[in-house]
């Protein structure tokens, strides 16, 4: 029966390397603490969401964040606390402008093959061509204007800085996606505790159980 | 099943843990699934409702809608003060300055005691045509068969014209 | 009290005696491994299924404007609404999973043999409808892929000899997957586990009526069986755990890995995402459709691929007992098929634009066929060597002992051997 075992995690592993295909995608890992999370927060407001929205995401959230009360103020107007994060642009003006609607950002680090570390070097992904026009090396179709201005970045200072905003734009949009995230991981780990006390329980019980038998 | 798996006389401590144990993973189980039927934090949100009293002249009344109920606002003219803070109602008595924080405003939940349906306002107070109910002009039942006055909630004014509904 | 209460109800209704004969007492036998424990952890998926289902349905909104919202108001503002689409989305993996086992210790063991012929048939029959409730469950979300498979697979009916394009149509209400197809999905997936719930019933009591099987294939004497309580429901509860423990890890700290990224873009009847593939389950019955490159022959070769174990009792015509265990050609069979079944799955996974991917898919689809089509040659062949060989001495032991006899000649010819 061991050989079966064996048989399914060779499985596995080749489906592993399918997985792989993604690698030429450039790695982050996504900050979870609440200042990272308030200052990508912020840097999308400023950078993303004069075109895109993020429906699921309110300005009540963003306070839950500790994003500044004053901030918020600012960008959400008159519209109330509990209005999602629409985009300014009506969506007549977006396809008059891109020919497409910009997609919704809530679900976006969940929604392209590879996740985080896509968004992020799609965003960072921004060249300038030697005929002067600027494109990207992930997502070459793309009718979005790079962002950041990455793509105009003169020395290492300046495109160091930039990695960092969309790092801390790409954590917030990870922490959007699924903002119980860390709620579940830490619930993850009693549960997980719980279960190994239980199991190691049944385990004495079955084998004191089973010896009367002998 | 205590009789089958206890061996003998001896006291099975081991299956008794394993019995609390597993007894309470079950229940903690449970959790989830009764608290997803509470209300979600969207409809929490609602819990508080904002008014602007600006627009509400001396004698006029507003209802606003306040976790899905009628909650009036009545801008009380001196004489309606007056007349209210003269009496102490009848069938649930009490003074009209245990039921608001600034005499002009007066808020209650607009939902008959009797049984549950919105009164009207008519002349001074409010009649219940379900059951004919009345109110005076501080929410107190002066006739049957209510038996309790209007419910007052808890709000507080967040500046000189604006009321805060939900949270005192 | 409690007696005087059990007193009044055993005198109108077999209670005790119906706890005592088919639970408590039920005789099971005792040299069962853990590859026996794959039916319960069934059945409790089942009830974990219907228990979260019924949850998420309080929240959930079949519509094809609200039905995607819905879903994230569940992950996002109802009180462990997340936790409960999690535990569903992964309970439908994790019911597959299981199931597989079970069928590949039946199949192992050769447990579907007589007289449990019937047993393995209804197992069949839980399968498809399994299969019906995990497919029509995965449109409810209302993403690309929810979308688009639905649109695959309601479109394999119009293979349909007259009527294709209207059982198409009938079967979606609508000329593409649309809202009346997203509610009638949403009713009967409701609707199936109860049909699953009977059809356990039925499976059950087929199995209390020719008992289990076990590793020795042979049907032992009362003194070999135990009483299932305490015995196999301490273990059955010490295996629980264990599988609880690998459920909650992809619950709680890897539940997108069951989930595929384009499912959180919202459908978009006009643009299909570039890979659509099926969920991992479905992975090894695709790559057959796909393989045939003929539209009828590949639905056809889909649909007899899932029903090929249905014919097992037939196909398997060795008397050996013991499945596998006792049979080194049956035992290399098993593992090629189950090696086969894992490239049909790497096929169905890779998007079938290489040359090398599609051949690769054409031969394991032969060999998926060819293995179940050259049972009864095989068994019959190696049934004959096997006497001939002489079978080991404690199956021989057993058999002697539980008087099977696989024929007279055979039998003294096993004897002979045997005293060797």
């Amino acid at each position: 029966m061991s050989k079966l075992l064996k048989v399914v995690l060779l499985g596995c592993l080749s489906m592993q390397a399918v997985w792989a295909s993604e690698a030429k995608l450039e790695k982050m890992s996504v900050a979870t603490d609440k200042p990272s999370l308030a200052r990508g927060a912020e840097d999308l407001m400023n950078d993303c969401h004069s075109c895109h929205s993020l429906k699921y995401i309110n300005y009540r959230d963003l306070l839950s964040l500790g994003v500044d009360k004053q901030k918020v103020d600012g960008w959400r107007g008159d519209a109330p606390l509990d209005s999602p994060l629409m985009s300014q642009m009506s969506e007549a003006d977006d396809m008059a402008t891109f020919a497409k609607v910009p997609p919704d950002l809530s679900l976006m680090a969940r929604a392209r093959d590879g996740g985080s570390n896509y968004v992020y070097s799609y965003l960072i992904g921004y060249y300038t061509g030697p005929d002067g026009v600027t494109g990207n090396h992930i997502f070459p179709e793309t009718k979005m204007p790079d962002p950041l201005g990455i793509s105009g970045a003169t020395d290492a200072a300046q495109r160091s800085g930039m990695q960092d905003t969309a790092k801390s734009i790409v954590s917030f949009l990870s922490w959007a996606s699924d903002p119980h995230e860390s709620d579940r991981i830490r619930l993850g780990y009693y549960v997980m505790g719980y279960l190994f006390v239980l199991t190691t329980l049944l385990y004495f019980l079955k084998k004191q159980i089973w010896s009367r038998l002998k | 099943m205590e009789e089958v798996l206890n061996d003998g006389n001896r006291r099975n401590f081991l299956l008794k843990l394993t019995t609390v144990v597993g007894g309470a993973g079950v229940a903690a189980t449970c959790v989830p699934f009764v608290a997803s039927m509470n209300p979600s934090t969207d409809v929490l949100a609602k819990a508080v409702t904002e008014v602007d009293l600006s627009g509400i002249p001396p004698g006029g009344m507003h209802t606003v809608a306040w976790q899905g109920q009628p909650v009036f606002v009545l801008h009380r003219t001196p004489e309606e003060i007056a007349a209210s803070t003269a009496t102490n109602g009848v069938i649930d008595p009490e003074p009209d300055a245990k039921r608001v924080i600034k005499p002009e405003w007066l808020v209650v939940v607009g939902v008959c005691t009797h049984m549950g349906c919105v009164p009207n306002k008519e002349g001074p107070g409010w009649i219940c045509h379900c059951h004919g109910s009345q109110y005076d002009d501080s929410g107190r039942v002066i006739r049957g068969p209510a038996p309790k006055n209007l419910a007052v909630p808890p709000y507080h004014f967040s500046s000189e014209n604006k009321l805060v509904i939900g949270k005192a | 009290m409690a007696n005087n209460i059990m007193t009044w109800i055993d005198k109108r209704f077999p209670l005790t005696s119906f706890v005592k004969h088919e639970l408590t007492g039920y005789p099971t036998p005792r040299n069962l491994s853990y590859w026996w424990n794959f039916g319960f952890l069934a059945g409790i998926i089942l009830m974990l299924q219907v228990a979260t289902g019924i949850f998420l349905a309080m929240h959930y909104k079949a519509d094809v404007g609200l039905s995607f919202d819905s879903i994230q108001h569940i992950m996002r503002d109802v009180n462990y609404g997340w936790l409960l689409r999690y535990m569903h989305a992964t309970g439908a993996s994790a019911f597959f999973f299981v199931i597989f086992v079970h069928m590949a210790r039946t199949l192992y063991y050769g447990s579907f043999r007589a007289p449990r012929e019937l047993l393995w048939w209804t197992g069949q029959g839980l399968l498809l409808m399994l299969m019906a409730t995990a497919f029509m469950g995965y449109l409810l979300p209302w993403g690309q892929m929810s979308f688009w498979g639905a649109t695959v697979i309601t479109n394999l009916f119009r293979v349909t000899p007259f009527f294709g394009e209207q059982v198409v149509m009938w079967l979606r209400g609508d000329f593409t997957v649309g809202d009346a197809t997203l509610t009638r999905f949403f009713s009967l997936h409701y609707l199936f586990p109860f049909l699953i719930i009977g059809g356990v019933i039925v499976h059950l009591v087929a199995l209390h009526s020719v008992k289990s099987s076990n590793p020795s294939g042979i049907d032992l004497a009362d003194k070999d069986n135990i009483p299932f309580h305490p015995y196999f429901t301490i273990k059955d509860l010490y295996g629980l755990g264990v599988f609880l423990m690998v459920y909650s890890v992809f619950v709680f700290f890897m539940p997108d890995s069951l989930i595929e990224p384009a499912n959180n873009i919202p459908a978009n009847p006009m643009m299909t995402p570039n890979h659509i593939v099926p969920e991992w389950y479905f992975l090894p019955f695709y790559a057959i459709l796909r393989s045939v490159p003929n539209m009828v022959g590949g639905v056809l070769a889909m649909g007899l691929s899932v029903m090929m174990f249905a014919f097992m009792p037939f196909l398997d015509r060795s008397r050996i007992p013991g499945g596998a265990h006792y049979r080194p050609i049956y035992r290399l069979q098993y593992y090629l098929f189950l090696i086969d079944m894992l490239v049909l799955g790497y096929v169905g996974y890779m998007p079938p634009t290489s040359s090398t991917i599609v051949i690769v898919g054409q031969v394991a689809t032969f060999c998926y066929f060819a293995s179940f089509f050259v049972v009864p040659f095989i068994s019959k062949a190696e049934e004959r060597w096997l006497i001939k060989r002489g079978l080991p001495a404690d199956i021989v032991a057993l058999m002697e002992r539980e008087k099977i006899d696989l024929d007279k000649r055979d039998s003294e010819n096993l004897r002979r051997k045997g005293d060797k």
